[in-house]
């Protein structure tokens, strides 16, 4: 084990605790459920912008020369949440519907 | 509304569909550090101490292209500063009374995908509890360092016979994401998701994908602040 690879982990990992951590032991967000305060609609968007954001960010590489597997992969998942209303469900159906279109195309 | 309090092993059910996105995304760290000459050793240390996928990946070019120590360290620090913002926001939608007396433990999971099934089981009516968190987490961690361990046994190839399954595998994680965000959808959000998007998109291609993420979740929080 070499000890720069070691130094890093350690470095990002301490890093990484406390963002994740952090916030959540200096009481950040709390006392902000109900409130009317701009810190209040910023952490009750947060959530929202975050995983809209996390979409895009992986469809974008995704969105390459052939779209066919993509798009039955969000036809897959939209159809599946809108019969079942399951995020598990959903997921792997989507999933599946990305490799058997890219099955079938390639 | 379900008033239920979500139980550890909920936490572990919802855990699936990321440990299945994480495990194959982990097997590639794997097999791509010992291909960068990581023994298996060091790139298991680095899936169990940093825990976080596109960074690790990062981590390898770095060290392989002979970055300094500390020039590699704050790059990868700073990628996953968008962490920052997640467990306020989490605390906020668990509401007032919400216990975070073990949060020491199971904030150390709290990655992109475990935030946003979280988001996702209170935005459905579930009640949020600690233990919930610690399965979530758990499951998703579990996945990740196994996954770097099987990773970097098997080597490269593995998936090479099964192309289909290997795409598949890959749009797990894109597919969760997106049923998240239809599991929050309301109709305040549609601003806060349309600008977050947009500006991704433009982040990401006039900068960088980093940039573009932390530019869409402080623009779309932001645009919640504006609107009546």
């Amino acid at each position: 084990m070499r000890v720069e690879v070691l130094a890093l982990a350690l470095i990002v990992g301490l890093a990484n605790y406390v963002f994740r951590y952090g916030p959540i032991g200096a009481r950040l967000g709390a006392g902000q459920a109900g409130g009317a305060g701009w810190i209040a609609r910023f952490l009750a968007a947060t959530g929202p912008a975050a995983i809209a954001t996390l979409v895009v960010a992986s469809v974008l590489p995704l969105a390459g020369a052939d779209r066919g597997p993509l798009v039955a992969g969000v036809a897959g998942v939209l159809a599946l949440w809108v019969w079942r209303r399951s995020v598990v469900l959903a997921t792997l159906g989507g999933a599946a519907a990305y490799g058997l279109v890219f099955a079938v195309s390639a | 509304m379900d008033e239920t309090p979500s139980t550890f092993s909920r936490g572990l059910l919802t855990s699936v569909p990321i440990a299945l996105g994480y495990f194959p995304i982990a097997f590639a760290f794997g097999v791509a550090a010992t291909k960068a000459g990581f023994s298996g050793a060091e790139a298991f240390v680095l899936s169990l101490v940093i825990y976080a996928g596109a960074s690790q990946f990062l981590a390898l070019a770095l060290m392989t292209s002979g970055a300094p120590l500390l020039v590699a360290a704050f790059t990868l620090v700073a990628m996953n500063l968008r962490h920052v913002l997640y467990g306020p926001a989490l605390m906020k939608a668990a509401g007032e009374g919400a216990s975070r007396h073990l949060a020491w433990g199971w904030a150390w999971g709290l990655t992109d995908e475990v935030f946003g099934a979280a988001l996702g089981e209170m935005a459905r009516g579930r009640r949020f509890s600690e233990r919930y968190m610690f399965g979530l987490g758990l499951g998703a961690y579990a996945a990740w360092v196994s996954g770097t361990v099987v990773g970097a046994v098997a080597g490269g190839g593995a998936l090479q016979g099964w192309p289909a399954v290997e795409a598949g595998l890959g749009f797990m994680l894109p597919a969760l994401f997106l049923a998240l965000l239809l599991s929050i959808l309301t109709r305040a959000a549609v601003p806060v998701i349309a600008v977050a998007g947009l500006v991704t998109v433009c982040g990401t291609l006039a900068v960088s994908p980093t940039a573009g993420i932390l530019g869409g979740m402080v623009a779309g929080a932001l645009a919640g602040v504006v609107r009546t």
